[in-house]
């Protein structure tokens, strides 16, 4: 009797979370063909060299490319990643290798909370007082690339160092004592052994982050100066895919709707083929 | 609270009761009776310049009449015309003409004010006027630099209001010479930003900056400067002689009625125009122009 209830509960349980992985995968699967659909009339109507790649940006005008703010987004999270991948790996280092461990802990913690922080408020905060110390250092407006890539990597810190200190922890506590045990520094124990050991988490933990901050919107959009135009300088305003469809959706109705929806489109296709690639780059180096 | 579907109904029927006798009170009397007994709901959204004086008209009417809510929310003259057709809103607020788009629809206008908009530079910036032609080169990206317009020697930070914006549309008419068929904006590496507040954010914040905004908007961290050689005033607008200015409207889907109407025509009144709107545009009826 109590074994066939059991048999039951378990295909129950079976079923409910059959259900519940399917609702995410079909979800994904709905989002990708919604937002297909959406931005077909603006790639059949503008033509795919013309929306995809081109930076002319002027929707009452009938242009509609999205180069600029495709590279907008690349641009902010690679420099974001530059700053941030450094910090947020050396915390790790800092609270699981350096640190006591009830300083590890409470800069742990710290850390933590600093996710928690809802994202309006990093950029309110970066509006009044990363914007205008910008703006006093160099003599531009304080709005653009850079102040929005500084916002991205207080965004993405706390993904990278909790992930890279929990890769870390992770590492065979043998590995680091053989290691000592051979004579090794501790600086050359975390350099040698520890780091190359998580490697494969570390590299996880800054693709966590870089989904963070390429998905990251209404901080940067406060910082970033919303230009419509391609910038390379770290001082000029541009946009990002995120931060034009939020600037734009309001208004936005027919082609100009559907150009909006392709660069939602481009923004799936950007997060995922950055994960694939990254994934390929780590599985690459692990074979060889 | 009164979940008996029997009460509701006799709630939803006495409502739509006192609407009724509104609606007849006020086109019988011209509207001072309706006080006491409207009742009801009015939605409300569009144009982020038109807003306060909005906010300030329902506070004041569901004040007067207790039994009246007002929403009302910005988004930006578009949104609001938009909502009005889908006919999620009752009053679509906008500061500019209808889009060609927009046209028949039904749609039903009433001025509120009239808006001046003013060139606005920081003020550490010594220009206090600007040509027809300095403007434009300075909107559309062909001049970077104060030197050339007579300023110091500083790259010229413009900043730019966005897509949705009634303000950016008639600025790019009126000042920048766009026209409903010929397209003229801004240069692509302004600032763009979306509202009012956050431009005098940005242009009181940066020394360098050039932008636009409703005069009534100007406070001590912006300088107003003269267009053409004619400031910015409530005067030399309502005479047209300062050609950036534009009326706020309120759109209605068909000829407005009960607190719908009731909350129009307390804007229009004379009382609000006077305390409320005075502050900041120029009232509706001292407007000489077309």
């Amino acid at each position: 009797m109590r074994a066939i209830v059991t048999g039951d509960r378990d295909r129950w349980v079976k079923l409910v979370m059959f259900c519940c992985a399917s609702v995410s995968f079909v979800g994904v699967l709905l989002i990708f063909l919604f937002i297909f659909r959406e931005s077909l009339p603006a790639i059949t109507k503008v033509g795919i060299p013309k929306l995809f790649l081109s930076t002319d940006w002027r929707p009452k005008s009938g242009h509609y490319g999205m180069l600029a703010f495709t590279f907008g987004t690349v641009f902010t999270t690679v420099v974001a990643m530059v700053i941030a991948a450094p910090l947020g790996i050396g915390a790790a280092v800092f609270i699981d290798q350096i640190a006591p461990e009830k300083v590890g802990k409470g800069v742990r913690r710290v850390i933590e909370l600093l996710a928690g922080i809802p994202s309006v408020v990093i950029g309110w905060f970066a509006l009044i007082l990363l914007v205008p110390f910008i703006r006093s250092v160099t003599g531009s407006s304080g709005f653009g690339m850079l102040a929005a890539s500084l916002v991205l990597v207080v965004m993405s810190l706390p993904t990278i160092t909790t992930l890279s200190a929990e890769s870390l922890r992770a590492v065979p506590v043998e590995l680091k004592e053989a290691s000592a045990a051979m004579g090794a520094t501790r600086w050359q124990s975390i350099y040698k052994i520890m780091i190359p050991s998580a490697r494969e988490g570390l590299i996880i933990a800054v693709i966590l982050g870089m989904g963070r901050a390429i998905g990251e919107t209404m901080a940067v959009q406060m910082v970033i100066g919303n230009a419509s135009q391609a910038t390379a300088s770290l001082l000029q305003p541009g946009s990002t895919l995120t931060t034009r469809i939020v600037q734009d959706m309001g208004e936005a109705s027919g082609v100009f709707r559907s150009a909006l929806f392709a660069q939602a489109l481009m923004l799936l296709l950007l997060s995922v083929f950055l994960i694939i690639s990254i994934r390929l780059i780590s599985r690459e180096r692990k074979h060889a | 609270m009164d979940s008996r579907p029997g009460k509701k109904r006799l709630i939803a029927a006495i409502c739509i009761a006192l609407a009724v006798a509104v609606v007849t009170l006020a086109s019988g009397c011209g509207g001072q009776t309706q006080k006491q007994a409207a009742r009801g709901r009015v939605k409300v959204s569009g144009s982020t310049t038109v807003l306060p004086i909005a906010q300030e008209a329902a506070a004041e009417y569901s004040d007067a009449n207790p039994g009246v809510r007002v929403d009302v929310q910005g988004g930006g003259s578009s949104v609001g015309v938009t909502q009005l057709i889908q006919g999620i809103v009752d009053i679509g607020m906008s500061s500019r003409n209808l889009n060609p788009d927009e046209v028949g629809k039904g749609l039903i206008n009433h001025d509120i004010a009239f808006d001046v908009i003013a060139i606005v530079v920081n003020p550490s910036m010594p220009i206090t006027n600007l040509s027809d032609a300095q403007v434009k080169a300075i909107f559309l990206g062909k001049v970077k630099n104060w030197k050339a317009v007579g300023g110091p020697d500083k790259p010229i930070v413009v900043v730019i209001r966005d897509q949705a914006s009634g303000t950016r549309d008639i600025f790019d008419k009126k000042a920048l010479g766009a026209t409903d068929t010929k397209v003229v904006e801004s240069t692509g590496s302004a600032i763009q930003c979306s509202s009012n507040g956050v431009m005098r954010e940005i242009v009181g914040s940066t020394p360098n900056a050039i932008g636009y905004i409703s005069f009534g908007y100007v406070n001590q961290n912006l300088k107003a400067i003269s267009f053409k050689g004619v400031a910015p005033e409530v005067k030399t607008a309502a005479t047209g002689l300062y050609p950036i200015a534009r009326f706020l409207r309120l759109y209605t889907k068909g000829e407005a009625k009960g607190v719908v109407k009731g909350y129009i025509d307390f804007m229009l009144s004379d009382k609000f125009q006077n305390d409320i709107v005075a502050r900041e545009y120029v009232k509706i009826k001292d407007v000489n122009i077309k």
